[in-house]
């Protein structure tokens, strides 16, 4: 053989067994909904790290925004293509998720390690569980607040919080007389906005036993008069917003407010980190929506629920998924996910003085004080449902549709989603 | 020699089967399974499907968004007809007239720009340009005291659809426009000589040299533009979060997919596509009967 065909032979010896030892390395696909900062730049980070100490294992990281990401998971989940660790929120959303079968329940997981299940808030992991198994893990936690510019309140000679809806409208009011024509812009752009409004209001003003009966798939009518009602308390909140209501997207309109050019904003805890993150020296104070007077609901709650990750059944590798599904919960990963991102956590002590500001601590603690959590209006009931109230709320804030109208397709759309679920 | 005769009759067949395959596989498969999809009621999540004729056929009358993204469909086409096919090859003309020749390029290249920049990033761009309190529009008009014509573009009923629709013909006149230039630069000068000879004026040039030798790509393009006006999805999906405020802005392909993948009703997405096959074949054919010329 000549020496010239040896080399050639050595050198495809060595290329195979390089390529060999790629592929011995076990890929998990992880797919979440932040591209933007600052947790794109937080899960990376995690990634790398996590890469680093198990060099056996390569994550394969993918995301997309929001409403992009509501599409594409179900999209992956239905075509059995679901990656091995993904974000998902809780309630209905995680319960559709769970329907198709291709989510691991994760009892197994914590009666093995009873450490790991004991490092969670425990309330924050009931929005994960379905008949009795658990589906996923919160990540953060959330609520939905009225955050206030303190300045312009006071420059507004408004001393004190409004307590019921009538007072909210009144110190609406009250910012526009003194010189700020929008005291309120909630960026109506984006239809899952307007879902936080109803969702609260609802919850506010109707019985439990009516949004009980509505909510569920098999009975919701839709046809209480409390819901035309709603729909006109929240046009006339919408009346504050000006005319660029739905044309503004909830990004401009927290911007808005962390430049100190807007006076309210119905806004997430977890959003408190961004609004940090782009004015540090922003005094704002934050209230629960307040209630309705003639409300049958319980004005106590707070609208909010968890987010977290789930891990597919259907994973190749659900070893090395479960070992990543773990790190990122782990205490001082979720303590730095506090730092980077200003977002409250399920993690147990994550969240310490050194690492978080005073409303973020505030934030967690009016969480913990309240008397429960109400869902997100969007995952609370079926999607076709919340559709049409989005999109209609949006035609009556442009007045283009009734509230008749549009009480007129969510009555359509629960007749059938009821004949989905009688099936 | 039976088998000779065999091999020759099955030789064009191995060379078409490759594309046979393909198309099959890829395009008509697909649509012969969406057609069958259409008569069922079914989740993505799950593998029940439940049959229900032509219920979802008679939805689609029930349904009022067909109606409003139907018209916003015929908005776009007659638009895109208007602005992408006739202003198109109106710049075309310009741009290939001898006067023009120095500077022709410069502007062709400018005017074909849009073309090869992503719709996603134009969409962003244009998001930008129609934000309502610092936007470039209102702000530019407010500029030239125009300040009452502000509005909010994108999130008014009335102005969403068009100022969506206005998106597209940004982008893509300047490809009509290019074919439009091919085919003219294959119109023979003796033709523009001779009429100059007998003294026509470049506007009779045009409209009796230029346009009837150009009626065939005219034709295309209007197939083009008209069937991509069915088609629309990306500009009102991205610029108004999927056809808002409400559905004033919504197109039949953004309703096919929402209701597919935002709520869930495959069956009745299917038919939606059914619908938006129909339609953007009957044009084709409508077009191609009135348009043939036998020529090319």
């Amino acid at each position: 053989m000549s020496k010239r065909i040896q080399a050639l032979l050595a050198v495809l010896v060595i290329a195979t067994s390089i390529a060999a030892a790629q592929g011995a390395k076990t890929t998990i696909r992880f797919f979440h909904r932040w591209p933007l900062e600052p947790r794109k730049s937080y899960f990376d980070a995690l990634v790398a790290e996590f890469e680093r100490r198990n060099p056996d294992i390569e994550i394969e990281m993918d995301s997309v925004i929001n409403d992009a990401y509501k599409e594409k998971i179900r999209v992956l989940v239905s075509s059995n293509d679901i990656p091995d660790v993904f974000c998902s929120w809780s309630d209905s959303f995680a319960y559709n998720l769970v329907k198709s079968g291709r989510i691991k329940p994760l009892n197994d997981l914590l009666a093995r390690d009873k450490a790991f299940a004991a490092s969670f808030i425990q309330s924050q992991v009931k929005p994960f569980t379905f008949d009795g198994k658990v589906y996923g893990m919160p990540q953060t936690i959330d609520g939905k607040v009225f955050a206030y510019n303190k300045a312009i309140f006071a420059k507004a000679g408004i001393t004190k919080e409004p307590k019921d809806f009538d007072e909210l409208l009144a110190t609406f009011a009250t910012l526009k007389k003194k010189g700020y024509p929008t005291p309120i812009i909630e960026g109506l752009a984006d239809p899952w906005t307007i879902s936080h409004y109803l969702g609260t209001m609802f919850q506010r003003y109707l019985s439990p036993a009516v949004t009980a009966k509505d909510y569920n798939e098999a009975t919701g009518e839709f046809t209480d008069p409390g819901y035309r009602v709603v729909l006109e308390r929240f046009q006339k909140i919408v009346d504050f917003m000006g005319p660029n209501a739905t044309s503004i997207t909830h990004t401009d309109a927290r911007a808005l407010f962390a430049a100190g050019k807007l006076p309210v904003i119905y806004i997430q805890l977890a959003e408190f980190g961004l609004i940090r993150k782009s004015n540090p020296d922003i005094q704002y104070g934050y209230f629960n929506f307040p209630a309705f007077k003639d409300g049958k609901g319980d004005p106590g709650l707070l609208t909010g629920a968890p987010e977290g990750f789930m891990l597919s059944s259907t994973s190749k590798n659900p070893e090395a998924a479960e070992r990543f599904f773990k790190f990122i919960y782990e205490k001082q990963n979720a303590a730095q996910f506090v730092k980077a991102v200003g977002a409250p956590v399920a993690v147990i002590g994550a969240m310490t003085p050194d690492n978080s500001f005073p409303e973020l601590i505030g934030a967690v603690e009016l969480i913990n004080g309240v008397e429960g959590s109400a869902p997100w209006f969007d995952n609370a009931v079926n999607i076709k449902i919340a559709d049409a109230f989005m999109r209609g709320a949006q035609a009556v804030a442009t007045k283009d549709k009734t509230i008749d109208q549009v009480m007129a397709e969510v009555q359509a759309a629960a007749k059938i989603v009821r004949s989905e679920a009688k099936k | 020699m039976r088998r000779n005769n065999v091999r020759a009759a099955a030789e064009p067949l191995l060379f078409i089967m490759p594309c046979i395959l393909v198309l099959g596989a890829f395009v008509y498969y697909p649509l012969v399974q969406n057609l069958a999809f259409s008569f069922f009621r079914f989740s993505a999540f799950s593998p029940e499907k439940v049959f229900v004729g032509f219920g979802n056929y008679a939805n689609l009358f029930l349904d009022k968004t067909v109606g409003t993204a139907l018209r916003n469909n015929a908005r776009y086409a007659v638009i895109s007809v208007l602005c992408q096919v006739c202003f198109g090859l109106v710049l075309a003309a310009i741009l290939e007239d001898r006067s023009f020749r120095r500077v022709g390029q410069l502007f062709r290249t400018t005017f074909f720009l849009p073309v090869v920049i992503s719709i996603s990033v134009i969409c962003l761009l244009f998001g930008f340009i129609y934000r309502p309190m610092d936007g470039l529009l209102n702000g530019f008009l407010e500029l030239v005291g125009l300040g009452s014509l502000a509005r909010p573009w994108l999130g008014s009923s009335k102005t969403a659809i068009f100022a969506t629709i206005a998106v597209s013909q940004w982008q893509s006149t300047g490809y009509v426009m290019m074919l439009f230039i091919v085919a003219i630069q294959k119109i023979p000068e003796e033709l523009y000589e001779a009429a100059e000879i007998d003294g026509a004026s470049k506007l009779r040039r045009f409209f009796v040299i230029t346009l009837p030798q150009v009626r065939e790509m005219f034709f295309v393009t209007s197939v083009i533009t008209v069937t991509g006006s069915v088609m629309v999805f990306n500009e009102p999906y991205i610029l108004t979060q999927g056809g808002g405020p409400g559905t004033s802005s919504i197109t039949i392909a953004v309703h096919m997919y929402q209701s597919g993948f935002f709520k869930d009703m495959m069956g009745y997405a299917s038919t939606l596509a059914v619908l938006i096959f129909g339609i953007s074949a009957a044009l084709a054919v409508l077009q191609l009967r009135s348009f043939r010329t036998g020529e090319e």
